[in-house]
């Protein structure tokens, strides 16, 4: 290495062209080069073309957002008086097509959310929401990932199920039959995925067994069973096939059917996702914790699956928020739970043309839960991420 | 070792069976009641929402003549019509529910047919409701009947017994129609309103309801005089079951025997003293009707003063929707309800 | 450390049972013969080389050794228990078999000291304690203790691998097994990690090396062994073998394998 010869260097004189000192305190670079600015020029007015097809959207999306402010917002009918026979909807009728009418919401909003649970428990199955969320929150914290978070879990699942059925504490008695609403779309959600996701893992970790060829065929056959038909009938046949082979008056409730359909159906989807991440786990990771003398479940539990998992979080939670949906199908045993009560609140001749103003409700109800679940995932990716590089 | 197997086998096998049999013997003969009696409450299949028949109120409470038909059974066999469940069934599940005894008895508006009755192992208890299908015009098209629908658009839900019925109908009067298949209801309403179709059709009770609901612009919309198809709605319970079968049918007629004399929810207590036999006979006051059923005597009172007589009934559920009695009435008003005589 | 100095490295005993012993194995991929009759005996304390073409089965034998592959026919022995399919026996050999990949193979999710520590608490069931004791007394020793709190994906590659040598090690090992050890490296990490080998092999650990790096091999091995297409075609003292070959196909190796230094 050779060293760097110290010269001279002499000053340039100042000529007249270049007399004023460049300014170069400025650290920011122009905003025509980087910022919202310059975000704007490149991504929306970049070329002809771009700049045509921005300004016709923006004119379409600037009148379809003014259309829908003034139908939602400005003409809206909020609520409608008490008739003789009930609310008196001629205000929402003459409005129909100007202006939307919530007072449909005002009116059933109760029916909506709690199905047809007693009017006047309805409190009950308020908290039981409150608490869901409240479960959900604390469960995304990763603080609090430990093995208290279990506890927690089962007592507050203990909680919501003295809620709902009533009976000891002085809290009257209410049937599952009667439990609708948005708490039921909870309970059929998360106790269908808390079960079908540790099943899912046992199904796809024996579907790669080599040793158990009874096992692996099992694993097989129920994956490509269910997968084979339709969610639907799946529940058809727990709910009008299966009454019949039991005994005449041996009856298992119809919940209990919904949920064991919910949670072989998500079993077998989760199995496979879960599958893809144990196989693109690389070969060198199960060979270096058999060579260290880690037994099949160590491994297993230490090395593959929180490796395999974190690799799958997209499609998994792609297929939370699919099942969190399919909740809805359950109208079929005849369970109310959030968007078949909506469709029942609208069965009332009064409130039938109204549909649209309860199908947004409900929409933007179960949007916000799946973009949660989509935003957390974002999160939880990068978190893992973050660790795993430079 | 297997000997003791089979013997025990055997005698679990005996218990079963006398077990069984045992439950046919005691009490009224109907396994049903019993079971409705032993439960303390009657499991009634309802549908998940249809207005007028059976739909849940926002406060969750199960409105509509099938479910009134509900209360008044139970009022009938436990004396307190609150005491019971309704199941909401959809039409994939609501036979097999019945069957698998999941419930007690089905009011469903569901469609009185030979093949449904031949081939269910259940059967039909007397009719609530003679609907049937019709045809909903504008006023302004000027048209007086449905023979004058000759080359019509008419909006129809695909896959219905309406469907049927209107195609029949039409081939049998040699008449062209085009049909205009619409899934949902509230757009097939929307669509019929906005003039895409000529006519609407479904079952004539629905229509009037819809009509009505247009409130001030009703008088735009007329329904059309006939009545097509027959469709006549019961209750269903299974076969086999006589004594039940009985007390179903029979609780009807005593609504329908009170609305002919007169007597209501509301006045019923006045006829405590009467000397009109008949009415003695329905309050339980002599005849014993009640134990010849195999429940309690006050069965007809109970019914009548919880729930309602028949036009009661019918009037807080049907006519609030706008639809007129119709083949309904009372066979002495012109309608088609006659009820046997309670003696 | 320069080439003049001579190796003090404890002798091989050769009055004690073997550390491994390789008898007539064979074994097939399919239809494919990639093990043709090895036999080969290791020594307890002794340093092994393997060396040969790509293909030769160089690696699948060193594999076959912890069970990592199965052999189809002959005998292995290892520290004096025989590898058959009895599951028991095959984790007892593992405990005492440690392997360094060519890839490393760390376990990404875990910090560099939970992947050391993860064995001995979970196999030997050490308390966590005394387990991170020893994981860092080996990371002083691989001289990275500093790193012990950080990711795998955060060191380089030359770290990663030093890594992987304590954690084999913290399972105290009496047989360690590497399979090309510095093949994924860059060539200025290479020669940390040949020291850390060096100075592993000084302490008297039975080594079998799977590696191209002859300078090593002239250094530690006690013997090396030249596979080609599934057999071993000579074996003996590093010096004998590079300076001597015998057959053909050692010569041609060693040729191909000099005009690269």
């Amino acid at each position: 290495m050779s060293e760097l010869a110290t010269t001279n260097i002499d000053p340039v004189p100042a000529t007249a062209g270049n007399a004023a000192i460049p300014n170069t305190s400025r650290a920011r670079p122009p905003a025509t080069v980087h910022g919202p600015v310059a975000w704007v020029k490149t991504n929306l007015f970049g070329s002809w073309l771009s700049s045509l097809a921005t300004i016709v959207f923006g004119i379409l999306l600037i009148r379809w957002a003014i259309g829908f402010f003034d139908w939602a917002i400005l003409h809206a009918v909020w609520s409608v008086p008490e008739g003789a026979n009930g609310p008196d909807v001629s205000a929402c009728r003459d409005a129909k097509g100007v202006g939307a009418c919530w007072a449909v919401i005002g009116e059933k909003y109760r029916f909506i959310l709690f199905g047809r649970f007693p009017y006047d428990l309805q409190w009950r199955t308020a908290l039981v929401i409150v608490l869901f969320i409240a479960l959900y929150a604390v469960s995304a914290w990763r603080r609090f990932w430990r093995k208290e978070l279990l506890l927690v879990w089962v007592a507050t699942l203990v909680v919501i199920g003295v809620l709902m059925w009533g009976g000891i504490l002085g809290l009257e008695f209410v049937p599952q039959d009667q439990w609708g609403g948005l708490p039921l779309t909870l309970i059929l959600a998360t106790f269908g995925l808390a079960f079908a996701f540790p099943l899912s893992v046992l199904v796809a970790l024996g579907r790669r067994s080599t040793k158990l060829p009874a096992v692996k065929a099992l694993c097989v056959l129920y994956v490509e069973l269910i997968r084979g038909v339709p969610l639907i009938t799946l529940l058809f046949m727990a709910s009008v096939m299966f009454p019949l082979f039991l005994p005449e008056g041996v009856n298992i409730d119809k919940l209990l059917r919904a949920q064991v359909a919910i949670i072989l159906f998500a079993g077998a989807y989760l199995a496979e996702v879960v599958r893809g991440g144990l196989q693109s786990l690389p070969k060198g990771q199960y060979e270096a914790a058999d060579a260290l003398g880690l037994s099949y479940w160590k491994k297993t539990g230490f090395i593959v699956l929180p490796q395999a998992l974190r690799l799958v979080i997209p499609p998994l939670v792609n297929t939370f928020i699919g099942f969190f949906k399919d909740t809805s199908l359950v109208l079929i045993i005849g369970l109310f739970d959030l968007l078949s009560a909506g469709k029942i609140a609208i069965s009332e001749p009064a409130w039938a043309a109204y549909s649209t103003e309860v199908y947004l409700v409900l929409a933007a109800i179960y949007f916000v839960f799946c973009y949660t679940m989509a935003r957390y995932s974002r999160g939880l990716e990068r978190e893992f991420s973050r660790a795993r590089n430079r | 070792m297997k000997a003791f197997k089979a013997v025990g086998a055997i005698a679990l096998a005996a218990g079963l069976v006398a077990g069984a049999a045992g439950a046919q013997a005691q009490g009224t003969g109907s396994a049903t009641i019993d079971a409705i009696k032993a439960r303390g409450l009657l499991v009634c299949g309802v549908s998940t929402g249809v207005a007028g028949f059976s739909l849940a109120d926002s406060q969750g409470v199960i409105k509509g003549i099938d479910a009134d038909g509900c209360r008044t059974v139970a009022a009938a066999i436990l004396g307190d019509a609150t005491k019971v469940r309704f199941v909401p069934t959809t039409t994939i599940n609501r036979f097999t529910a019945l069957q698998s005894g999941e419930i007690d008895v089905l009011i469903r508006e569901t469609t009185w047919t030979l093949g449904r009755e031949a081939s269910l192992g259940l059967e039909f208890a007397g009719v609530n409701y003679y609907d049937g299908t019709g045809f909903l015009v504008k006023t302004a098209a000027n048209v007086k009947s449905a023979k004058d629908l000759d080359g019509a658009t008419v909006c129809v839900q695909p896959g219905t017994s309406t469907e049927l019925a209107i195609s029949d109908y039409f081939r049998n009067n040699k008449l062209k129609f085009t049909p205009v298949n619409i899934q949902d209801q509230n757009e097939i309403q929307g669509a019929f309103l906005s003039g895409r179709c000529d006519a609407y059709s479904t079952d004539s009770s629905a229509l009037a309801g819809f009509r009505f609901q247009q409130g001030a612009k009703a008088t735009d919309l007329v329904l059309l005089p006939e009545i097509i198809s027959k469709e006549p709605l019961g209750p269903m319970v299974r076969k086999g079951d006589d004594k039940f079968f009985d007390v179903v049918k029979w609780t009807q007629y005593a609504t329908l025997t009170a609305e002919e004399d007169g007597v209501t929810s509301k006045n019923i207590d006045t006829f405590a003293s009467t000397t009109n036999p008949e009415i003695r006979r329905l309050m339980g006051l002599e005849g014993d009707m009640g134990k010849a059923l195999g429940i309690d005597n006050k069965w007809a009172y109970n019914a009548i003063k919880q729930v309602g007589n028949f036009g009661e009934i019918w009037d807080r559920n049907i006519t609030v929707m706008g639809v007129p009695r119709g083949i309904n009435n009372l066979w002495n008003k012109g309608g088609l309800q006659y009820a046997p005589p309670i003696r | 450390m320069s080439a003049a100095m001579s190796m003090t490295t404890p002798t091989p005993l050769s009055n004690v049972a073997p550390a491994i012993v390789l008898d007539k194995v064979n074994k097939w991929y399919g239809a494919m013969h990639v093990l043709r009759d090895v036999t080969l005996t290791v020594g307890q304390k002794e340093k092994v080389v393997v060396c040969g073409p790509s293909g030769s089965g160089k690696s699948t034998m060193i594999r076959c050794i912890n069970r990592l592959e199965t052999h189809q026919e002959g005998k292995i022995i290892v520290d004096g228990t025989e590898l058959t399919d009895d599951l028991r026996a095959l984790d007892t050999i593992r405990r005492e078999v440690g392997m360094v990949f060519q890839s490393f193979n760390l376990f990404p999710h875990l910090t560099i000291l939970e992947n050391c520590t993860l064995a001995p608490i979970w196999v030997r069931k050490m308390p966590k304690a005394e387990a991170e004791e020893l994981a860092m007394s080996y990371l002083r020793r691989v001289k990275i203790p500093e790193q012990a709190k950080k990711y795998p994906g955060q060191l380089s590659g030359g770290q990663q691998q030093r890594v992987a040598i304590a954690r084999a090690l913290c399972m105290k090992p009496k047989i360690m097994l590497f399979d090309e050890p510095t093949s994924a490296l860059d060539p200025e990490m290479i020669k940390e990690v040949l020291d850390t080998m060096i100075g592993l092999a000084e302490t008297g650990m039975t080594m079998v090396c799977v590696t191209h790096e002859m300078g090593f091999a002239k250094k530690v091995a006690d013997r090396v062994v030249f596979m080609d297409r599934g057999e071993v075609v000579e074996a003996g003292p590093p010096r004998e073998l590079f300076d001597n070959p015998q057959t053909d196909r050692l010569k041609l190796f060693l040729s191909q394998i000099l005009k690269d230094h």
